[in-house]
């Protein structure tokens, strides 16, 4: 498909490139290591994820969080990420519940991969997502989490989650809560 | 919508600075950038560095541009996205359109996306019957006011709360208010049904994967995850510079680019999509395309000069540093790209007949180039243009004065004889109304250092 | 056009023991064509500098202005890819030293006996700040002016709005941008501008003077060459 437009524009790269002066192209220098702080992990993703105007428990029993937070917010209609609603019934929800696969800790990030359970929606649409990461999970840097991603395959859809949706489009007045959700809680699994 | 034209830049320029409102509203944005940027970019001690392994894998990657995008296309398709190639703009919208047309789609929901805006994708759309909906908050409010976005990463920032209060009031129904949450929910409600009944969603491109086929996207507000995931069918738009080569070199631009465009660590989501679901059953669009847009780009790869525009993240730091974007805002230079980059990119992709104003508009003061984060020397390429604009496209005064003016600098006598002229001339005609409009002149002096040096 | 720059630099450059001299055949760096596209006359006046120049058997040029020194570091830039001007460019703009980065790197002189009383701000000239990396220099001699009181002006490094043909091109956008710098002139409460770039300095003065405002611009070069015997 499209093979005539393929042809023409790799072409147009060829040649411009073929009458371009030659140039010394820097060589790649190996990134420069930035010295990791000794604090826990577990407490350096904390601070980050509040950092980020999200809520972060760290527990070792995720059931009595998890309860805590649906009575607090007197949530009624909670999606879960194993079992789904459709993505028309999913905007009638008050909470989505999924886990995530691994997490950041200098950022306070979370790591959804597709491939491992269907999170899309649910850490998407509902006004509330709460997400469970195990402690062991947590990875230090951006740079880790990608290495980690590239174990296998990449999956079709993956997402990183850094706090709760958010805009500053009108007079770059920080407003939270957008297209997603509005509050974020993130509940550290400490219990393997 | 009543864009204004490149070829007016200086017409326009005046009419901003008019606008009293509007230089308000750029004053507090671009300072409040800047400093988040300078913030941002403070707090990582190997900034430099990231800046210097940005720029040397854009270098890689342009130098071999066929071979990294046959690369990318490869692995996308291998992965079950289609890829399409789209050599000027009216083939692009031809051929989105045509992918909407064919599965009969009536909705379309689109998240930001700068080469749509340059393709003028919207039109051809609602020209082929569909409804096109903007959803990320600051497009769906230049789309309501059917206004151009004068910013590339805050497209509304030329109109005030109130202003935009006063637009939903008009266009939504909203009570009246320039509450900014308030403004917002508004937004969230009125969108959340279109996504749910879109049949076509359709995005922008940050940065393309050539070793696995992945394209990422980042954002905050949550449209674009909604846009790549509820619609059957997920069109993504990307210029053919935006490839980078391997998944790990994201490390280094996604460090870059929140710091450099919001002062963010690192935006709310980064969506990274490859290919399309394994199982029908699983979520997300039964389908994904890709269209690999030129438009001009290729052409820019003859020259190492103009090359470097092509490494191009599309953060705006640029803009926010320029004296003079921050005096006249976007809307003036009459392009969907503006300010430093605009300057460059625009006269390169749609010609320097309809932007030929453009590479003039600048007092060459650099202040784009620091806070690059892949480097551009955009002085540098302002003055490459310069170059190739003026000696045909000068005016004859202009082009006949600087003839005289090289002959004067290269005789000694001519150039005693025309300071002694400039002097005298100084004292009787009134120079230049262009300068004493605003400024006084230095009152004229009766001898030249190289008189008193004579005298020594 | 502004003589007593370059008299205040030949005194100032004795005065810390450099032998001067002044090759009168000089006309001009070339920065007004090379910035507005011209790069044949361009190079037509850079030739005519580097000829003269190499004919002098002196250790270093200096000039009292960031944007000229810069152009003549651009030479290799404006001869590039030519076998036979290149190296002679690069010859040039190796010895080529604006007068603060000429003072403070090269000669280590940090106090060249200068006083001057009142209270005063610098203004970066954007070529001398990212071209050539010049911003410690001047402050370091400005604050061994005894008697003067140095503040920093809020956004030194803003551009005044110069641009060579760019002021009398977009003459609006241009004191549009110079405003900026004004404002923050004005609230810095000081009696004199001081900057080392004449472009800057003209422009600068000139709205200074169109408002009737008592603020002085200065050559760092003048200020140098004050002392209290004047």
């Amino acid at each position: 498909m499209n093979n005539s437009a393929r042809e023409s524009i790799l072409g147009s790269i060829r040649t411009h490139l073929a009458a371009s002066p030659a140039m010394d192209v820097k060589e790649r220098q190996a990134p420069s290591e930035i010295p990791v702080s000794n604090s826990d992990p577990i407490n350096r993703f904390k601070e980050s994820v509040e950092s980020v105007a999200a809520h972060c428990i760290v527990t070792t029993d995720v059931t009595d969080s998890l309860n805590q937070i649906i009575t607090d917010l007197k949530a009624e209609r909670i999606a879960h990420s194993d079992n789904p609603p459709n993505a028309h019934d999913i905007f009638h929800f008050d909470v989505g519940i999924s886990t995530v696969q691994a997490a950041i800790a200098e950022t306070g990030t979370l790591v959804l991969d597709s491939a491992c359970e269907r999170h899309r929606l649910v850490s998407l649409v509902p006004p509330v997502h709460i997400a469970i990461v195990n402690a062991s999970a947590i990875v230090e840097t951006l740079g880790d989490a990608l290495t980690l991603l590239q174990k296998k395959e990449i999956s079709p859809a993956i997402t990183f989650i850094t706090g709760p949706s958010r805009t500053a489009d009108i007079e770059l007045t920080l407003a939270i809560g957008v297209h997603g959700p509005q509050q974020l809680y993130v509940i550290v699994d400490e219990s393997k | 919508m009543n864009h204004l034209s490149s070829e007016t830049f200086k017409e326009n320029a005046k009419a901003a600075l008019a606008d009293v409102q509007l230089r308000g509203a750029l004053k507090n944005a671009t300072s409040l950038f800047g400093e988040r940027r300078k913030e941002a970019a403070a707090s990582l001690p190997n900034w430099e560095d990231l800046r210097s392994q940005a720029r040397a894998i854009k270098d890689e990657v342009l130098l071999h541009l066929d071979r990294y995008l046959e690369e990318f296309v490869r692995n996308a398709e291998s992965r079950g996205a289609t890829v399409h190639w789209a050599r000027d703009a009216a083939e692009a919208n031809t051929i989105i359109c045509g992918l909407a047309i064919e599965r009969a789609a009536r909705i379309v929901v689109k998240s930001k996306s700068m080469t749509t805006e340059e393709t003028h994708l919207n039109d051809a759309l609602e020209a082929a019957g569909m409804q096109v909906v903007e959803t990320d908050l600051g497009e769906y409010i230049i789309q309501l006011a059917d206004e151009p976005p004068s910013h590339i990463i805050a497209p509304a920032i030329h109109k005030t709360r109130q202003q935009i209060g006063q637009l939903f009031t008009a266009e939504l129904g909203m009570p009246p208010t320039d509450n900014v949450d308030q403004m917002t929910s508004t937004a969230r409600a009125k969108l959340r049904d279109r996504f749910a009944a879109a049949d076509v969603g359709i995005s922008g491109v940050n940065f393309a994967i050539a070793e696995t086929g992945t394209i990422v996207i980042v954002e905050n507000e949550g449209n674009i995850r909604l846009t790549t995931s509820l619609p059957r069918l997920h069109i993504a738009m990307m210029g053919i510079e935006k490839v980078i080569p391997r998944f790990a070199d994201l490390d280094v631009f996604l460090k870059l680019l929140p710091r450099s465009g919001t002062g963010q660590r690192l935006t709310t989501y980064q969506s990274f999509i490859t290919g399309t679901k394994r199982a029908s059953t699983d979520e997300g669009p039964e389908e994904v395309h890709i269209v690999l847009l030129d438009n001009g780009r290729s052409r820019m790869l003859a020259h190492p000069v103009t090359r470097q525009s092509l490494a191009c993240i599309r953060c705006g730091a640029c803009l926010n540093a320029c004296p003079v974007y921050q005096q006249v805002g976007g809307h003036a230079y009459g392009s969907v790209y503006p300010g430093p980059i605009g300057a460059v990119i625009t006269p390169q992709l749609m010609g320097i007949q309809k932007a030929a104003q453009l590479p003039y508009a600048s007092s060459l003061c650099g202040a784009c180039r620091e806070v690059c984060p892949v480097k551009i020397d955009i002085p540098r390429l302002l003055l490459h243009l310069r170059g190739e604009i003026s000696p045909r496209k000068g005016s004859v005064a202009e082009r006949l004065a600087f003839k005289m003016w090289a002959r004067v600098m290269t005789s000694p006598s001519l150039y005693k004889l025309s300071s002694v002229a400039g002097r005298m001339l100084q004292r009787v005609m009134p120079i230049s109304r262009a300068w004493t409009n605003g400024r006084d002149l230095r009152s004229v002096e009766s001898k030249s250092f190289h008189d008193l040096w004579s005298n020594e | 056009m502004w003589t007593s720059i370059g008299v205040s630099s030949v005194e100032v450059l004795r005065r810390v023991g450099c032998e001067v001299e002044f090759d009168k055949r000089q006309t001009c760096c070339a920065q007004p064509a090379f910035n507005t596209g011209y790069l044949d006359e361009a190079r037509l006046v850079a030739r005519r500098f580097i000829s003269i120049f190499e004919e002098s058997k002196a250790d270093a040029i200096v000039s009292p202005s960031g944007s000229c020194t810069a152009m003549v570091h651009h030479y290799t830039q404006l001869f590039a890819g030519d076998s036979k001007w290149l190296p002679r460019a690069q010859a040039i703009a190796s010895k080529t030293h604006e007068l603060s980065s000429f003072l403070v790197r090269v000669l280590k002189k940090e106090d060249v006996g200068a006083s001057w009383n009142g209270r005063l701000t610098w203004h970066d000239a954007c070529h001398g700040l990212r071209d050539l990396n010049i911003k410690s220099e001047p402050r370091t001699l400005i604050r061994n002016v005894r008697g003067a009181e140095f503040v920093e002006l809020e956004h030194a490094d803003s551009c005044c709005g110069f641009g060579g043909t760019f002021s009398v091109k977009y003459p609006e956008i241009s004191v549009a941008i110079l405003d900026q710098k004004i404002d923050a002139i004005e609230r810095a409460g000081v009696q004199a501008v001081v900057s080392g770039d004449a472009s800057c300095l003209m422009q600068i003065g000139g709205r200074l003077s169109r408002k009737g405002s008592k603020v002085r611009v200065m050559h760092l070069a003048e200020l140098l060459n004050e002392s209290s015997q004047q």
